[in-house]
Parts: C-alpha cells; structure tokens; sequence
C-alpha cells in the first residue's frame, strides 16, 4: 500500500493579498459609476475634512472648543453679518463654528458607536451563528427583546435614566444599536456556513476557528460594510433628535442642540440658527445614505440589479 | 410548517418578548440607583427614609421589587407621573388619543401617498419621475424630522401664515363635547363642520412632518417590488391576451407588489410612533410623546417606563399583526422557515 500525501495547499499571502487588492479595485470602479455615490463620497469627504480641519477653519473656543463661542455684543445676528456669515444665536453664538465643530462632534459619535456597536454585533453574531443550538437560541431571544422597543424611544429612555450628556448619548446609542448587527451578522454566517467549501476546509482538518477566521468570516462581512456605512449617517440622525429634545450639555458645539436653541427664535422670524445646522444634520445623512445605497447595488447582487 | 402552528409558535414568543421587554425597562430604573431621592426631603430623619423605604418595598432585593412592580403595573398601576402632577394611569386615555390622531394621519398620508408615488415610478422605471421619486425617498429617509418640521414652521407658520401650531382653537374647541379626545372624530359625533375644519387644519402639517420619512419608505419598497413583480411572466401574459397597460398594472402587478409592501407599512408603525415625540414637541401637540420628552427632561421615571413599556407591547403587538397578515398572504414565508 502506498500512502497518498495531500500537500497542503495554501495560496500565498502574498498573492491572495493580489486578489483582494484586485477585487477592491473592481468594486471602486464599479460604485464610482453611479453618479449618486460619487456626489455623496464628495460630501463625505468635505464633512470629513471639515470636521478635520475645525481648529484651522476657526479660531478654537478655550478652554473647550466643542463648546460654542459667546459673543454678547453680537445677538442674533443676520446671516451675512461681517465676521458671521451664517449670523449668530440668540446667546451669541456663531452659526458657522457650530456648523464646523457640529461635524467634528458628529463623526467622534458616529465612528466610536459604529464601531462599538460593529465590534459587539461580531462577537455577539458571531458566537451565535457558529456555535448554533442552546447559545444561539438564548442570544437570539435577547436580541428579539432588545428590538421590540423601538429604537430612539429606547435610546431615549437609557440618555434619560443615565443623564443628560453628549457621553451619555454615545453609550445609550451604543446599547441600542448593536442587536442589529449581531442579527445579521448570525444570518450571514449560518448563510455562508452552508457552502461546500466550508465542508471543504473541514474534511482537510481545519480548527473551527480557523475556517471561521479564514472562510467563514471574510465572506460574511459585505453587508455588514453597507450597514456599518447607512448607520455612520442614521446615528448621527439620532444622536442629532436625542440632542435637540435636551439631553446634550447646553451650549455644546452640536447640530441638534443648535437647533433646539433657535427653535425660540422662529417666532421673530429669526430663522438661520436653527436652519443651517439642521440642514447639516439632513446632508450628512443623506450623504452616507447615497454611498451605502451604491456599495450595497455593488456588493449585494440580490438587490436592485436591474 | 402549517400557518397555524407559525401563528401560534409567533403567539407563544409574545409573552417571553413581553416579559423581557418589561425586565430592561425595569432595569434602566434601577441603573441610577434607588428611585427613592423621588420622595425625599431634606427635614426627614433616617427613621422616616428607613420607613419609606420599607413601605415602597425598595429594602427588598431587585427581583423582588420587580415583581411587585410587575404586580402593580398588571393591576393597572402605573405609577405617579411627576410632569402632568395626577396617576399616570388617569392621564394616559388623553394623551394617546392625541397622539393616536395624529399618528394614524400621518400613516394614512403615508400610506397613500407612498403607494400612489411608488407605484407611479415603478411604472416608468428608470426614466425622469423614477429618478424625481427616487432623490424623494432618499432624502426622506435622511431627514431629521426635528428639522423638517421647523422649516415647515418657518415657511408655513411664521411668513405664509397658513397653518397654525397647537390642536386646536380654543372658540371651536370649547364647542362641541369630546367624548373619545380624538378631535376629529369629535367632530363628525357632533356634526360640526367647522369643528372638523379646524382639527385638519391643525393636524395638516404636523402629519405631513410625521409621514414624509414613513411615505418615503413605502414608495421607495413599493417601487421596487412593482419592478420586481413586472419582470414576472405573468405580466408578460397578461399583456399578451391584450388587456390595456393601464390594467395590467391595476390588475397584476399592483396587487402582487403590494404584499411586500404590507411588511414595510408594519414597520413604521414604530417609526410613526417615535417620531411623534419630536413633532409634538415642536408642534405643541399636548400627546404622549411631548409628555414623554417633558418626563425625561425632569426625570420622571414612571412616566418613561409606562411610556416605554406601552410602545414596546404595542410595537409587539402590530408587528404580530403583520407578520401574520404576510404569511397568509404569501405562503413561502411559512414553508421558509
């Protein structure tokens, strides 16, 4: 009897990290196509750099620049007032440093709660999905509670009982938003978990965590990468209302609060301190929904490919 | 699976969901630590907090004052609400009818435009009102409803002078009774016109702040599910034996798409609801959700947990519906599960 020796094949990192670079290249080129992405990838881009370059824009507030300025020689002010275009608040803040700082503001608190809630939704999917049986049903039965309020009016209730701060608003949003992707992230696997070449790394004799790391996990992350960039937009929606209904510190440098503070002054007509950060709010919104709409007709051929 | 044992299997999940739901809202309460700062005051001795803690039952461990809160709350109490100064039990009917109304007019403003739109761009996909329809439904679903209804403020209150904010005038309001507190409805009890005038005049704009997002849904849902539904091949028979476009699309195509859609409009029933919070607010509508906002600026915790614990059951309660609705309308969700 001769033994056969299988020689384990592996691709090279070397040439897979070529196949991958190659696929990211085929997908932007195919998401650049559509006007729609491309305008709002412009947007992103300039809010992003906006929220960069805040310090260089403005002169920063001291001792605390994410709180608005006051300048009581200059109430409510019109918009093209010299030295404030967008004009001022009924306390004398400048519209435009809340515009500009509301953006920094507004990405520290997408990217942390997108990227907590991502982190808990993989690990929490993740374990469900693979493990399957008692752990998955239990961990699915908390998500189906978590989900049966619906979801500002749970974040709202946890900013309440925690108390108003803009700190306390990321960690409320945080607790709300990662059932949902720990759901999708489970379906996604026991999706993938199913394909013949899972069976595959199996019958070789890979470790379950290695088939997760390697087959599994890479090929579950599309929609996740679409959901990840739809919420960088629907939490700053959300953080904006919790913020505008009070449960911000009062004065600081976001859209929400300025909203909520010019919403006195509309009566007098006095209609720029609220219309200028809340159509901020609507543009960063809108744009990571144009994007997300176009990576998900790229990367999710289910959907709309006609 | 038959659709009785998936009817059943969804009723039986209720309770559990119930259950949970009221253990995290009972939880958030006690994340502060004791509520019983509520009923202090500073002339008391240790002796009378020991005594009030006793009679509240907060010396008890957690499960078991959640169990008499549970109690309570089953009983049908649910607490004093520090914002409207009475049991929260006595002014919940009132608030719910408002928010109710203006809720269900947004959904039907919803509804209907969002079926009418997205069957409108379906029909001619890819061409100028498929493209208008699709920047409508996109920008809805980007808009801060917080912001919307202060631009509609300013443009319809403040310069144009169209609409009012508030419920109602209080000349008309004082005219007529108002047995179910749901102000049109009053109105066609009493067979008052100009009572019936004034309730939509008042809720024409806050129920189009409401439903623009949830309109935006259900075109964009609709749209695509026509588009869908289309390109079947019973589309192209019916064509073929040479009923008009006009019926074909009436006929088939509509009425297939509409079964998605039917999920969709379930599901923002919960968008409605929260976003009420919001337009009550700045529309000074006197409904739930401004009373919730006022609860959690002032730290009324009974309130926010009746209001929680209500939308939640309610938010079980008509995704159930819809689920159910769904599965007897399409019979492959059944079998898939």
């Amino acid at each position: 009897m001769v033994d056969v020796v299988v020689p384990p094949v592996r691709i090279s990192v070397g040439s897979r990290l070529a196949v991958r670079l190659r696929r990211f290249g085929e997908v932007a080129r195919e998401v650049l196509r559509n006007p729609a992405t491309v305008v709002g990838l412009f947007v992103i881009v300039a809010m992003i750099g906006m929220a960069l370059l805040a310090p260089v824009l403005t002169e920063a507030n001291t001792p605390d620049p994410y709180q608005m300025p006051r300048d009581w020689g200059a109430l409510n002010e019109p918009p093209g007032t010299p030295g404030f275009p967008l004009g001022t608040t009924s306390h004398g803040g400048d519209v435009l440093y809340g515009v500009i700082w509301g953006s920094r503001t507004s990405l520290r608190l997408s990217l942390i709660v997108v990227g907590a809630t991502v982190t808990i939704g993989l690990i929490i999917g993740s374990l469900a999905g693979f493990l399957g049986g008692k752990v998955d049903e239990i961990l699915m039965r908390v998500v189906d509670v978590f989900l049966s309020i619906p979801e500002l009016i749970f974040a709202l209730a946890i900013a309440a009982v925690l108390g108003p701060s803009f700190r306390n608003i990321i960690l409320a949003l945080a607790v709300v938003f990662w059932v949902k992707y720990a759901r999708l992230i489970r379906g996604q696997i026991i999706h993938v978990k199913g394909n013949d070449y899972v069976d595959a790394a199996r019958v070789i004799g890979d470790s379950r965590f290695s088939i997760y790391r390697r087959d599994v996990l890479p090929n579950s992350i599309t929609p996740i990468i679409v959901q990840a960039t739809l919420d960088m937009g629907h939490i700053v929606l959300v953080g904006a209302t919790l913020s505008f209904i009070g449960l911000s510190e009062a004065g600081l440098a976001e859209w929400g609060v300025l909203v909520s503070d010019g919403q006195a002054g509309i009566s007098a007509g006095r209609w720029w301190a609220s219309t200028f950060p809340g159509a901020m709010v609507f543009l960063w919104a809108l744009a990571f929904n144009l994007v997300g709409d176009g990576l998900r007709d790229v990367l999710d051929p289910r959907t709309e490919k006609r | 699976m038959q659709i009785r044992d998936y009817v059943l299997r969804r009723l039986m999940i209720l309770p559990l969901l119930v259950v949970g739901t009221s253990i995290i809202v009972f939880a958030l309460t006690r994340i502060g630590g004791s509520p019983i700062g509520i009923y202090l005051s500073h002339e008391m001795t240790p002796a009378e907090v020991t005594e009030l803690e006793e009679r509240f039952h907060l010396d008890d461990p957690l499960p078991v004052q959640y169990f008499y809160w549970v109690s309570g709350v089953l009983r049908g109490d649910l607490g004093w609400s520090g914002v409207a100064a009475a049991p929260v039990t006595q002014v919940f009917p009132d608030k719910l009818g408002a928010t109710m109304e203006l809720a269900v007019a947004a959904g039907i403003v919803a509804v209907v435009l969002g079926i009418g739109l997205g069957t409108f761009a379906g029909a001619r996909r890819n061409r100028l009102p498929d493209h208008l329809a699709r920047v409508f439904s996109i920008s809805g679903a980007s808009m801060p409803v917080f912001w919307f209804a202060i631009v509609l403020l300013i443009v319809f209150w403040v310069y144009l002078g169209w609409f009012p904010t508030g419920r109602s005038d209080p000349n008309v309001f004082g005219r007529i009774a108002h047995p179910t507190g749901i102000y049109t409805l009053d109105a066609i009890l009493a067979a008052d016109f100009r009572a019936f005038l004034d309730a939509l005049w008042h809720l024409t704009l806050p129920a189009i702040t409401l439903g623009y997002g949830t309109t935006a849904l259900i075109a964009r849902m609709m749209r695509s599910s026509l588009v869908e539904e289309l390109g079947e091949d019973y589309v192209d028979a019916a064509r073929a034996k040479g009923l008009p476009e006009r019926l074909v699309l009436r006929r088939h195509a509509r009425r297939n798409a509409l079964i998605p859609t039917v999920t969709v409009i379930g599901l923002s029933f919960g968008f409605l609801l929260q976003g009420t919070v919001v337009v009550e607010i700045i529309y000074r509508w006197p409904g739930l959700g401004r009373w919730m906002a006022d609860a959690v600026l002032r730290g009324d915790q009974a309130t926010i947990m009746a209001y929680v614990l209500f939308t939640s059951v309610l938010f079980l309660a008509v995704n159930l519906v819809v689920d159910v609705t769904y599965a007897y309308l399409d019979r492959r969700v059944v079998l898939g599960t």
